[in-house]
């Protein structure tokens, strides 16, 4: 009997413990959180969106990896750390394993994935005294915005993508679309455009789109698209915006810490928690940076010639030690990493309009604009007087007038110009190859010709 | 008492499951106390009084149990080697006596006194050997477990033991990554079963889980520290390592990659107390065939030069001419001629002789009632570069006592402060320190002419500035009562604790790179670390003439709390300040995170006559990691042993002194090294964005896609084996071959990144693991003057990964992949089959006429994994001299050599390897290292497979040499034992592999074998050390 008694008080010990066992094992998280809780109310909806600008100005797109497949493979930068495989960019010979190619690939649509997840929840979020319907339309058309932005980023750069809409909740949403054409790409890109054209405010914020930065990049790639008329359009709209200017000198708008400058009509914002990897790869190891990034000896030389350049020889740094004499780009200097990402600045729509009147052969109109940015770098007009030769000089214009912004590689290959000016044959190159890994994982993407 | 003292340091565990535990747990102690008065009266028949002394050295046995067969009346002899009974039994009788280390005896009495001799064994058969929640004699078991005595290994002068461990036990592959005292190791035990989650073993000391991931936050640069080093090795008793499937699957899900179970020393009954001192001095330094071999700096020069040009004549655009080479004559602007150059030998500059110290005390003893183990230890090892140290100071109690016949408990307690000095090895360019020393041209000054640093980060900047320390506060310890219920019936019930407090900072001053620019860097980190565990078994013996039982169940509920809280700090007023409150920038982080397991377990062993075994034993896991669909695992396994030597047939055959065959089949589990909340879909809320320039605003975005079907991953094991004695235990062979097949692999499966994602944890892909192991024990010579004795083992281990719905790279570059079809840790390549002697590029395996690659052609060119690995071991003692050696040895494994990768590419930046020197330069010139030009594909495939070595190697990882003072003089200084000794460690390495064949840039698992590069390598040691007992 009493035998019994301590073997049933033992065996009690051990079953007492499993009654609680189904609490015991269930633990919720406090750093992140579960995903049932996001997109609920005005508040968290804005939280999303900044989500979305937070994703775009990560290291792998905006903050370094993805402006790097531009500026390699154009001719004013080059790559001179030990990651050496990036020099296949500037040799054309990428491979499609290049981890810079994935990293910004995956970066972007992780950005369109954000930009989805606010379009699908937040139009359905009820409007409220705090929350009213102009928000949640500005909130909607950001995302809008930058869906625009991420997918004309995909189209020319890989040409034609597969256009997901929808957000990602469960793995069983990935896609089964094909590749489209890059027209279609293009025309995702301006119906996401006119989208947010319609929701945003009027107003000026220089780091969150409005209804003005939607103007612009509709410039940009209006242009991309032969669409002169809609490109010098669009352009006309910010130009004559008094709150954008072409402030002189050159350095105005980046050196002494400035951020949000006139001249700035979008441009990303950094600070001490969420920072960017520009100045460390740009600058010398004497300012706190690798100096893997520089310029290239021919742009450098253009650029210390302030009769080719003005006053835009501000964008070098030079320095000598142990008798050699190196070169860096000084556009990024704040090796706390919160240098601020331009993304597009007025200058661009000058020479946007300068390019589509020459194109429109309103060569008078294409002098003045080329001439305003000329002006500003301290310069005299332009001697081109022929359409071919404006067209060229605008090119030439562009190359210094943002030679440490992606804009070059892009430029050239948008006018087809790229074979030519760069030195190699295969047209195939003029778009990166597919990620690999991507091939491997999903069956309904293919690769681009040449790869 | 000591239980509510523990409960109190939980505080981040909710305090209502603590207070049920508790009130469990004393209700159980209180009801098991009451049981325990009763002592039934008895009828003495005969008084028995004895002694047992050691056969060959006729002192007396302390501790030996002496035991009246048929009966559980039990007692143990005392320091002077003498027991008595008072029994109800009547002569004659049998007593069985048995003590650990000794061949059992039994010896059939007809009076008093009694003398018995024992036997010391030759084969240790009848040792006793920890297995989960008990422990079995050596020639009962029926899975394949290795034991290995910590007296063999515990003078390698490493932090952690399980780098003492290599070559040790068979089928137990164990490598060190880097010089640095106190980093991790790596460790498998057959086989790597996991691509995601962790491979490693789990370790469990005196019953506590052992936390044994690193809490290491500061950035260096890909390298971690070890837990275990914690652990003062001179505490140890023994290590158990439990392989098989029928060893490891009361562990469950937990088991699958083996377990390694750490005895800690304690105390014997009844023996005079003995105080016991070890003090040991001696040094570190580099083999300096590891070390990289630079060209000089007039060499270096002339290649920079050469490289310039070519790819200047390669590519017109570059404007690279002999006009404007950078050596080239100062008055024409360049940095004067290559013969002109110096050279400065960093590498032989940050190189030292390391101090290494340990010191250990230790007292143990006991009473008819307790016993106790203190242990006291103070380690410091420098590392054979500048700046890293290890310092550990250590203190162990462990007591138990028995409060009567029926009643018992105890505790185990250790406490322990590693300090350690650190510095940035590893990946990365940032204040690295060996990447310092070897990666800078050798004709960079070490100081500009105004005295300023010059390059990246100066060495002799980096030592004097280095400021990177860690602090690891470590309690691991259990309280347990234990009592008799019925006879052979036992309740037990502990409470243990591993608490890590783990504080690290960092300071980079405005001399170093990471501090120049921004007026000094300084970050700060406290890490907490708790793992509680309640547990509760009950386990039946019995015997009934040859029927033998023995049956355990338990339970046990664990729980642990990860926290950290972190700040850092930027822009101070000079050098002087350091701490982050004076700094002008300041930012802070936090985390927590917690997870928590539930289990019923339970074995059931039985043998007939010690002829036929079986065993079974289960465990059924709850976890909060896994998703809701799947909380609960069960894994089962089944065991049998034939002993055919106690079959009539063989009885007799003198020869043949053991033969025992082995098999057994199971399911474990494994859920270690997965994020806590991985089934778990989540929303960051990092993702802040300005909504007007300023200030930032909370953000929220997507960060991991849920799965409420995850769950462990399952391998199924067979094992079969053998034991093999012969010639009285002369030599000794066990050989087992097993077959583990891992399902459901815990995967971070990719996912098309159009998703948003990259990938989300998944059950997916299959892994296999098949090998062998040998293990071969021989006493060649045995007499009183001398004695050899020799211990070999080897295994092989093939490792495929059958299953995988899409291969996937690691590491930077993608330089390993996981594909299915191969191994882990391949390396996926583009084959460099020739340097074309025509045009000195390089020709890649199925490249295009033109001399272009893709993609396609990478090809998988072997993987980091031995083909076999083992050690070789010898001892000889002559008089009072004693030596030992252990060889360990890896063959078939192939490393990337990443600092030949790095140092045998453009020599314009950086240093460069002498190797170079033999490149391609003109027509018909045969080499396999390219014509230099930054163009074309002869410096820009990162992935080629020149770079690839063999890196088999046999090492002698230990050589010992001992003398022990006499007898007669001992007596006269009134010491009991006095040793002289020398140890020496990796005194030679033969191997074909350029640098340290065992070292990698990361202690990422999955990508070991990227060698040579940020690490420094092993070092060789020298050691001179004294041990008395008194």
């Amino acid at each position: 009997m009493k035998i019994s008694i301590r073997i049933a008080l033992a065996l009690s010990g051990l079953l007492v413990v499993a009654s609680s066992c189904k609490k015991f094992i269930d633990v919720k998280p406090e750093l992140n959180i579960s995903d049932e809780l996001t997109i609920v109310d005005g508040n968290s909806a804005q939280t999303a969106v900044r989500g979305i600008y937070n994703q775009l100005q990560s290291n792998d797109y905006y903050g370094y990896t993805f402006q790097t497949l531009g500026l390699f493979s154009g001719d004013n930068v080059q790559y001179v750390g030990s990651q050496t495989v990036n020099q296949q960019l500037t040799n054309h010979t990428v491979l499609a394993d290049l981890a810079a190619v994935g990293n910004s690939w995956a970066a972007i649509y992780n950005t369109i994935n954000r930009a989805n997840n606010v379009i699908a929840k937040v139009p359905a979020l009820p409007v409220s005294a705090t929350f009213t319907e102009a928000l949640r339309n500005q909130l909607v058309g950001e995302a809008y915005f930058l869906r625009a932005l991420s997918y004309f980023d995909l189209a020319r750069t890989w040409g034609g993508v597969q256009l997901i809409t929808t957000p990602t909740a469960t793995a069983a949403d990935q896609t089964t679309a094909k590749r489209s054409t890059v027209a279609e790409t293009y025309a995702q890109v301006l119906r996401d455009l006119t989208q947010a054209e319609t929701l945003l405010p009027n107003t000026t914020n220089r780091i969150r789109a409005t209804r003005k930065t939607a103007y612009a990049l509709h410039a940009r790639v209006s242009l991309y698209q032969k669409d002169y008329t809609n490109a010098a359009a669009f352009a006309t709209r910010l130009i004559e915006d008094t709150n954008y200017a072409l402030i002189g000198p050159y350095n105005s708008f980046f050196p002494a810490n400035a951020t949000v400058t006139q001249e700035s009509v979008l441009e990303l914002q950094y600070n001490i928690n969420v920072t960017n990897s520009q100045a460390y790869n740009w600058q010398p190891a004497s300012n706190g940076g690798v100096g893997w990034v520089t310029p290239t000896a021919t742009v450098a030389s253009l650029l210390l010639n302030t009769s080719v350049s003005g006053n835009r020889n501000s964008l070098i740094l030079t320095q000598t030690t142990g008798g050699v004499t190196r070169y860096f780009g000084n556009l990024y200097y704040r090796t706390a990493g919160t240098d601020p990402i331009y993304l597009i600045r007025i200058a661009e729509l000058y020479l946007i309009r300068a390019e589509a009147l020459a194109q429109l052969n309103d060569l008078a109109g294409a002098t003045r604009d080329i001439n305003a940015v000329r002006t500003r770098a301290g310069l005299a007009g332009t001697t081109a007087t022929t359409q071919a030769n404006l067209i060229l000089a605008i090119e030439a214009e562009n190359r210094l007038e943002f030679a440490f912004e992606d804009h070059r590689w892009y430029d050239l290959v948008r006018t087809g110009r790229a074979n030519t000016v760069l030195g190699f044959s295969d047209p195939n190159k003029l778009l990166l190859p597919i990620p690999y890994a991507q091939l491997l994982i999903d069956s309904n993407l293919s690769q681009n010709p040449g790869y | 008492m000591e239980i509510n003292i523990h409960v109190k340091k939980f505080y981040n565990h909710n305090f209502s499951d603590f207070f049920s535990l508790a009130s469990i747990f004393a209700l159980i102690l209180f009801s098991l106390s009451v049981s325990g008065q009763e002592v039934k009266p008895s009828t003495i028949n005969s008084q028995l009084v004895g002694k047992i002394i050691d056969v060959a050295t006729k002192e007396p046995l302390p501790g030996v149990v002496v035991r009246i067969k048929g009966t559980t009346h039990a007692v143990a002899t005392s320091a002077d080697g003498s027991f008595s009974f008072r029994t109800g039994q009547s002569f004659p009788y049998t007593l069985f006596v048995s003590l650990i280390g000794y061949d059992s005896q039994e010896k059939r009495v007809d009076g008093s006194p009694v003398t018995i001799s024992l036997k010391a064994s030759a084969n240790q058969l009848n040792d006793v050997v920890a297995v989960g929640y008990g422990t079995q004699r050596k020639s009962d078991l029926t899975g394949a477990v290795s034991k290995i005595k910590a007296s063999e290994t515990v003078k390698l002068p490493v932090a952690s033991f399980d780098a003492q461990l290599q070559g040790r036990a068979a089928g137990v592959q164990i490598n060190s990554n880097s010089g640095v005292p106190g980093e991790g190791t790596f460790v498998r035990v057959r086989g790597t079963t996991s691509i995601n989650s962790s491979s490693e073993p789990l370790y469990v000391i005196d019953g506590v889980f052992l936390n044994n991931t690193s809490l290491q936050t500061t950035n260096l640069g890909g390298r971690t520290t070890s837990p275990l080093a914690d652990i003062n090795p001179a505490d140890i008793e023994s290590i158990e390592v439990l392989k098989d499937a029928s060893a490891t699957a009361i562990y469950g899900s937990r088991g699958a990659n083996g377990v390694v179970l750490v005895t800690t020393k304690r105390g014997s009954f009844n023996a005079k107390t003995k105080v016991s001192l070890d003090v040991s001095t001696g040094w570190v330094e580099a083999d300096k065939s590891t070390i990289p071999q630079l060209a000089s700096g007039p060499e270096s020069a002339l290649l920079a030069n050469e490289y310039w040009i070519n790819s200047g004549i390669d590519r017109p655009a570059l404007n690279q001419t002999f006009a404007n080479r950078p050596f080239r004559p100062v008055s024409q602007g360049g940095a004067g001629l290559p013969e002109e150059q110096q050279t400065f030998d960093r590498i032989g500059d940050i190189l030292q002789r390391g101090l290494i110290q340990d010191y250990n005390l230790s007292i143990q003893g006991g009473t008819d009632k307790s016993r106790f183990y203190v242990g006291a230890g103070y380690t410091d090892q420098k590392a054979l570069i500048k700046v890293p140290q290890f310092q550990r100071t250590s203190l162990k109690f462990n007591y138990d006592h028995n409060l009567s016949d029926a009643i018992s408990f105890g505790l185990t307690n250790s406490i322990s402060k590693s300090d350690r000095n650190q510095a940035r090895t590893g990946d990365g360019p940032q204040v690295n320190l060996w990447n310092a020393a070897t990666s800078a041209a050798t004709y960079t000054p070490k100081f500009a002419l105004d005295g300023t640093s010059t390059g990246s980060d100066n060495i002799y900047v980096l030592i004097d500035n280095y400021d990177v320390n860690t602090t690891s506060l470590r309690y691991v310890g259990s309280a347990y009562a234990e009592a008799k219920i019925i006879d052979g019936l036992k309740f037990k019930s502990s409470f243990s604790l591993d608490y890590n407090h783990y504080d690290e900072s960092a300071y980079w001053n405005s001399q170093t790179s990471i501090g120049r620019a921004v007026g000094g860097n300084a970050t700060s980190s406290i890490t907490q670390n708790s793992t509680w565990i309640n547990e509760q078994t009950l386990t039946y013996i019995k015997n009934e003439g040859d029927h033998h039982f023995n049956a355990l169940v338990g339970n046990s509920l664990q729980a642990n709390v990860i926290s950290l809280t972190a700040a850092e700090g930027s822009g101070f007023a000079n050098d002087n300040f350091k701490l982050i409150s004076s700094a002008s920038t300041r930012t802070s982080s936090q985390n927590w995170s917690k997870y928590s397991l539930a289990s019923f377990f339970g074995r059931f062993d039985y043998n007939y006559a010690s002829r036929y075994y079986i065993g079974l034993s289960a465990r059924a896991d709850g976890s909060s990691k896994f998703g809701a669909n799947n909380k609960w695992g069960y894994f089962p396994a089944v065991s049998g042993a034939w002993r055919l030597k106690q079959e009539s047939f063989l009885k007799d055959a003198k020869w043949l002194s053991d033969l025992k065959l082995r098999a057994s089949y199971g399911v474990t589990g494994n859920q270690a090294g997965i994020d806590n909340f991985a089934a778990q879909g989540l929303w960051t809320g990092g993702s802040s964005y300005p909504d007007v320039a300023g200030s930032p605003q909370p953000g929220i975005g997507p960060i991991q896609l849920g799965n409420p079907d995850l769950r462990w991953e399952k391998t199924a094991q067979t094992n079969l084996g053998f034991d093999l004695g012969l010639f009285e235990n002369r030599i000794s062979v066990t050989v087992d071959v097993y077959n583990k097949y891992t399902t459901g692999l815990l995967l971070q499966k990719p996912i098309a990144a159009s998703s948003g994602f990259a990938t989300y944890w998944a059950n997916e892909g299959e892994m296999s693991n098949k090998g062998y192991e040998v293990g071969i024990n021989t006493t060649n010579i045995t007499n009183n003057n001398f004695s050899w004795k020799t211990s070999l083992n080897f295994s092989g281990n093939r490792n495929r990964i059958e299953k995988l719905p899409t291969q996937i790279t690691q590491y930077t570059r993608d330089w390993v992949i996981m594909k299915e079809g191969y191994s882990m840790n391949s390396f996926w390549l583009y084959n460099q089959l020739a340097v074309d002697p025509q045009t000195g590029a390089p020709v890649f395996e199925g490249q295009a006429a033109n001399g272009t690659v893709t993609t396609a052609n990478r090809q998988i060119l072997g993987d980091s994994y031995p083909k076999i690995f083992g050690g070789l071991s010898n001892s000889f003692t002559f008089k009072n001299f004693d030596l030992s050696f252990l060889f360990t040895f890896q063959a078939g494994n192939k490393s990337l050599n990443l600092n030949r990768y790095f140092r045998e590419r453009n020599p314009t930046s950086g240093g460069v390897l002498a190797n170079v020197l033999n490149r391609w330069q003109k027509p018909g010139d045969i080499t396999d290292i390219p014509r230099l030009t930054s163009i074309g594909t002869n410096y820009t495939i990162d992935q080629s497979s020149r770079y690839l070595e063999d890196a088999s190697f046999l090492r002698l990882k230990q050589l010992s040499f001992g003398y022990n003072l006499p007898g007669e003089f001992l007596k006269k200084i009134r010491l009991s034992q006095a040793r002289f000794y020398f140890v020496g460690s990796n005194l030679f390495l033969i191997t074909k592999y350029t640098g340290d064949p065992e070292s990698s840039v990361t202690s990422n698992p999955n990508a070991q074998g990227l060698g040579s590069f940020g690490t420094p390598p092993q070092p060789r040691s020298f050691q001179f050390g004294l041990n008395i007992t008194i």
